[in-house]
């Protein structure tokens, strides 16, 4: 059996600046951009640009919502905190037993 | 191959102004929006949607497309002729090479030797290969022992020639215990590959699986307990199935459906940023059946002997 590929938690030693640039192909620019309007969060705290799993995520819903709609990025930070939101109310929901239908 | 129509994709006409296309575009990303959607094949007409996009929102893409696809219907079976692009010169789609390689074989047939080239400033200097994303479903129980997976993936591979074409890459992936739901995973150099730099990452995001028995929330873990009415009652000591193994739980008496017991640091094993999740064990009692003769005899008798009435405004204990 050939030996399998090692995934590594992201979390673990959290992402860069360039790494979540990368991870959703734009420039350190347009993350640096979004985090000074406060539309992106770093997790290192504001001395640090350490970025999570949850940050890459989010960066790339931005990213996709300002691509799809030509939306400006506040517009886009507004949708991804509503629909966080609604995750988080959905998750309420199910611990509650709630259906969603 | 078959034969793709982008316009009845947006739905719309093939004399539609760019102006219409994208209107029509947006509308339907709306719509399909999968974050938001309650369509059951949101994210793949999502991406349909994309590649349609990609295609009729390029003058360049749009003409050739026009011009190989005249008289073609869609689902039909299709083969360009040789050299049907000359002439056409393509630049990127707006999406990067890890979406395009979402979409169909005959929009990688058409356009995807064109990827990675052609794009706008600064190509020189981005030599490292595009990072790209993929979901990962496990079971709760993986992330308690880590997991074996095979993941299978359509990704771009640089060819012979020097182009890039699509092809299925079959990983084996070893995660790690103490991964959980929303959470990245990352396999160095498994995006795509560079131009003359290192390769790109691949991006597995966890998703659990659903259980009958089991959610998670966070590093959390609920477990449903079914319990006989008496052992709620009068308490007991029971047996619980939980993700990693059985533990032996004292009921205490007078438990009702619903109650959560918490072992802590029983949730998903902490991984270096965090400790360990708890495990709740939420009471749900389980009545017998009446169709059995002797249950409908107690069943009986406790109606007739006892004073009792949940909907009682003192709780309906007598």
């Amino acid at each position: 059996m050939t030996r399998a590929l090692i995934a590594l938690p992201v979390d673990d030693t959290g992402l860069s600046l360039e790494e979540l640039a990368a991870g959703c192909a734009v420039t350190r620019e347009w993350v640096i951009e979004r985090v000074e309007a406060g539309l992106l969060t770093r997790t290192g705290g504001s001395e640090s640009w350490i970025f999570s799993s949850r940050d890459l995520l989010r960066a790339r819903r931005l990213h996709a919502i300002e691509r799809d709609f030509e939306a400006n990025p506040e517009l886009a930070g507004l949708v991804a905190d509503l629909m966080e939101e609604l995750e988080r109310l959905r998750a309420r929901l199910r611990r509650a037993g709630i259906p969603m239908e | 191959m078959e034969f793709k129509d982008y316009y009845q994709v947006l739905g719309v006409d093939r004399n539609a102004t760019a102006d219409e296309i994208k209107k029509a575009f947006r509308r339907l990303a709306r719509k399909y929006h999968p974050d938001v959607s309650k369509e059951a094949d949101a994210e793949a007409r999502m991406k349909e949607l994309n590649e349609a996009f990609a295609v009729l929102s390029d003058p360049e893409k749009r003409a050739a497309y026009d011009q190989v696809g005249r008289g073609a219907h869609a689902g039909q079976e299709f083969r360009p002729p040789p050299g049907w692009d000359a002439g056409f010169e393509f630049s990127g789609t707006g999406f990067s090479d890890a979406e395009a390689a979402g979409f169909s074989d005959f929009f990688s047939e058409l356009f995807g030797q064109h990827m990675g080239r052609g794009r706008a400033g600064g190509a020189a200097f981005r030599t490292r290969g595009e990072d790209h994303h993929a979901k990962i479903m496990l079971d709760i129980e993986d992330a308690y022992r880590g997991a074996r997976r095979t993941i299978s993936l359509r990704v771009p591979r640089v060819d012979a020639t020097g182009h890039l074409a699509m092809s299925e890459h079959t990983l084996d992936v070893q995660i790690p215990k103490g991964v959980y739901e929303g959470r990245l995973i990352r396999l160095a150099g498994q995006g795509s590959p560079g131009a003359g730099g290192p390769p790109g990452d691949l991006y597995l995001e966890v998703q659990f699986a659903p259980h009958p028995r089991y959610r998670a929330e966070g590093r959390d873990v609920y477990a449903t307990l079914p319990l006989a009415p008496w052992e709620a009652a009068l308490g007991a000591q029971v047996q619980a199935a939980v993700p990693d193994g059985t533990v032996e739980v004292r009921i205490p008496a007078g438990t009702q459906s619903g109650r959560k017991l918490r072992l802590k640091g029983r949730g998903i094993p902490g991984n270096g940023t965090g400790g360990s999740g708890d495990l709740y064990l939420v009471a749900e009692i389980v009545l017998p059946s009446a169709a059995d003769p002797k249950a409908r005899a107690l069943y009986e008798s406790m109606a007739r002997e006892l004073n009792f009435n949940p909907r009682g405004t003192h709780g309906g204990r007598s």
